[in-house]
C-alpha cells in the first residue's frame, strides 16, 4: 500500500471537471489499494455530487484527502458550493426526489454508495462529505 | 482630400499590386511572414482590388472623417472587405499557414503603400493621411485576427460534432438486429443525438432487436443511467426489443446501491451473450457448420 498522497482540490465549473473529479478520485482509491468495486462506487458517488454541484449551483469544489494509519486506510472526498441550498435535506435524500426532472436517485444513492455520508446546507453553503475505508 | 495618397491609390495600383505579389512569393527578409502559397495569388489579388476601392472611397470622404461618423464608415469597409479577407484567412488555414503570415502580407502592403505615397508625394505628406492610413490597416489587421478567431472556432466545433458521430455508430448486426456500442462519456448532447440515430437506424432496418453495450462507459451515475432509460423507452416505442450488455460486476452493483433497474430490459454481462440472445429473439443461432462427409 502507498503512504498517503497530498490533498488534491478540484475546482468544479463545468462539466468537464465532473469527469475529472471522479477521474481523480478513481485514482485515490486505487493509489491507496482500494479494490475496483469500490474505486467505481466512490467515483460514482463523486460523479452525482458533482454534478449537482453544476445543475444546482452553478459551480464549486471537491476536495480529496487520503488518509492512513495502524488501522486501514480511507478516502473522504468534500464536495460544496455556495448556491441556493438545499431548503428540505430529508425531502432531498428520499429516493426519487427531484426538483429537476431527474431521477432523484444521486443524493440517496450516494449515502448508500459510501461508508460515511454528511451533509449540511443553507444558503450560501452546502457541503457533502463522503468517505470510503478499508482495514489493513 | 488628400492629394498624394489618392494619386498614388488612383496611378499607381498595378504598380503595387504587381510589386507585392512578387515580394509575397518569398519569404520576408526581416521574418514578417513566410512566403505566400501560389494558391493564395488569386486570393490576395482579389483582396487588393477590394482593399484599394475602400481607401480610394474612404480617402475622399476622410475630410468629412472628423465630423461624419467614423464608425459608420469603419463598418461599411469591413462589410465590403469581409469576403475576400474571409477568403484568405480560410485558405492560409486549409494550407496550415499561420495567421502571422497573413497579417505579415497585410502589413507588408502598408508599408508599400506608405513608400509609394512618400515617393509621389511632391510637398510634405500630411501626418493626418498617414494617421488615417495607419488607422485603416490597424482595423483591417484586427478583422483579420476576428476572422481568423471564428474560423477556427467554426473548425472545433465542426470537428467535436463529427468526433461525437464517429463515436456513436449505429451498427447493423443482422438482420432485424442493430448495435449500439456506447463508448465515453454520455451527456445530454450526445445523449439526444444516440437516441436519433438509434431511431433513425431501427426504422430503416425495422429492426426487432438492439444491443445496447455499455463496455466503454466508464460510470454509469443517475444522470447517464436516465439517459439510457430514455434511449431504451424510445428503442421500445419502435417496437424494437432491447438487450444491454457490457455492465461490469461493479457498475452493476453500483447501480444497484443507486437503486436504479432498467425496467423490463434483458440483460447480459458480455456482448456475446446478448447477440446470442438477440439472434434467438430473432428465430436465429449461429450453430457448428455440419461436418462435412469425406
Ligand atoms: N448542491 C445542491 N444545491 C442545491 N440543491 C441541491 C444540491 N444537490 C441536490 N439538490 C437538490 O436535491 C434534489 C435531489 O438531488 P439528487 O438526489 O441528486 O437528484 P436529482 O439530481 O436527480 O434531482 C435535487 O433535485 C435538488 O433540488
Ligand atoms: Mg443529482
Amino acid at each position: 500500500m502507498n503512504e498517503p498522497a497530498p490533498a488534491e482540490r478540484i475546482a468544479i465549473r463545468s462539466h468537464n471537471d465532473i469527469v475529472t473529479a471522479r477521474h481523480a478520485a478513481r485514482e485515490h482509491s486505487a493509489r491507496l489499494g482500494f479494490g475496483r468495486a469500490y474505486q467505481t462506487r466512490l467515483a460514482t458517488a463523486v460523479s452525482e455530487l458533482t454534478r449537482n454541484v453544476i445543475q444546482y449551483a452553478g459551480e464549486g469544489s471537491c476536495l480529496i484527502e487520503e488518509h492512513a494509519d495502524e488501522d486501514g486506510c480511507s478516502i473522504r472526498v468534500s464536495v460544496e458550493d455556495h448556491g441556493p441550498g438545499i431548503p428540505d435535506l430529508a425531502l432531498a435524500l428520499a429516493d426519487g426526489f427531484s426538483t429537476s426532472g431527474g431521477l432523484g436517485a444521486g443524493l440517496p444513492g450516494t449515502r448508500r454508495l459510501v461508508d460515511h455520508f454528511q451533509i449540511s446546507s443553507e444558503p450560501g453553503l452546502t457541503r457533502v462529505v463522503i468517505s470510503i475505508r478499508k482495514a489493513r | 482630400m488628400t492629394p498624394s495618397l489618392s494619386q498614388v491609390l488612383k496611378h499607381r495600383q498595378d504598380e503595387l499590386l504587381e510589386h507585392w505579389l512578387r515580394d509575397l512569393s518569398q519569404t520576408s527578409s526581416d521574418g514578417s511572414f513566410s512566403s505566400a502559397h501560389p494558391e493564395l495569388i488569386e486570393p490576395l489579388r482579389e483582396l487588393f482590388y477590394v482593399l484599394m476601392t475602400q481607401l480610394d472611397q474612404a480617402a475622399s470622404r476622410e475630410i468629412s472623417l472628423a465630423t461624419d461618423q467614423p464608425s459608420r464608415l469603419e463598418r461599411e469597409q469591413q462589410t465590403a472587405l469581409e469576403p475576400p479577407l474571409k477568403q484568405l484567412v480560410a485558405e492560409q488555414a486549409r494550407l496550415q499557414r499561420s495567421l502571422s503570415d497573413t497579417l505579415g502580407f497585410l502589413l507588408y502592403l502598408k508599408h508599400l503603400l506608405f513608400k509609394a505615397l512618400f515617393a509621389a508625394a511632391d510637398q510634405a505628406v500630411e501626418e493626418r493621411s498617414i494617421l488615417w492610413l495607419d488607422h485603416c490597416f490597424e482595423q483591417i489587421a484586427r478583422q483579420t485576427f476576428d476572422l481568423a478567431l471564428a474560423q477556427r472556432d467554426r473548425y472545433i466545433s465542426e470537428q467535436s460534432i463529427s468526433i461525437m458521430e464517429l463515436s456513436t455508430p449505429v451498427l447493423r448486426l443482422w438482420h432485424q438486429i442493430l448495435l449500439l456500442p456506447l463508448v465515453g462519456v454520455i451527456d445530454t448532447g450526445r445523449a439526444r443525438q444516440i437516441t436519433d440515430h438509434l431511431l433513425e437506424a431501427i426504422a430503416k432496418y425495422e429492426a426487432r432487436v438492439t444491443v445496447i453495450d455499455l463496455t466503454g462507459v466508464p460510470i454509469i451515475d443517475t444522470s447517464v443511467a436516465q439517459h439510457i432509460m430514455k434511449t431504451i423507452d424510445a428503442a421500445r416505442l419502435l417496437g424494437s426489443r432491447v438487450v444491454l450488455t457490457g455492465i461490469s460486476p461493479e457498475g452493476a452493483q453500483t447501480l444497484t446501491k443507486l437503486g436504479i433497474r432498467f425496467g423490463d430490459v434483458i440483460s447480459r454481462a458480455s456482448l456475446r451473450a446478448g447477440i446470442a440472445e438477440a439472434l434467438l429473439i430473432t428465430g436465429k443461432r449461429i450453430a457448428a457448420m455440419e461436418a462435412s462427409p469425406r
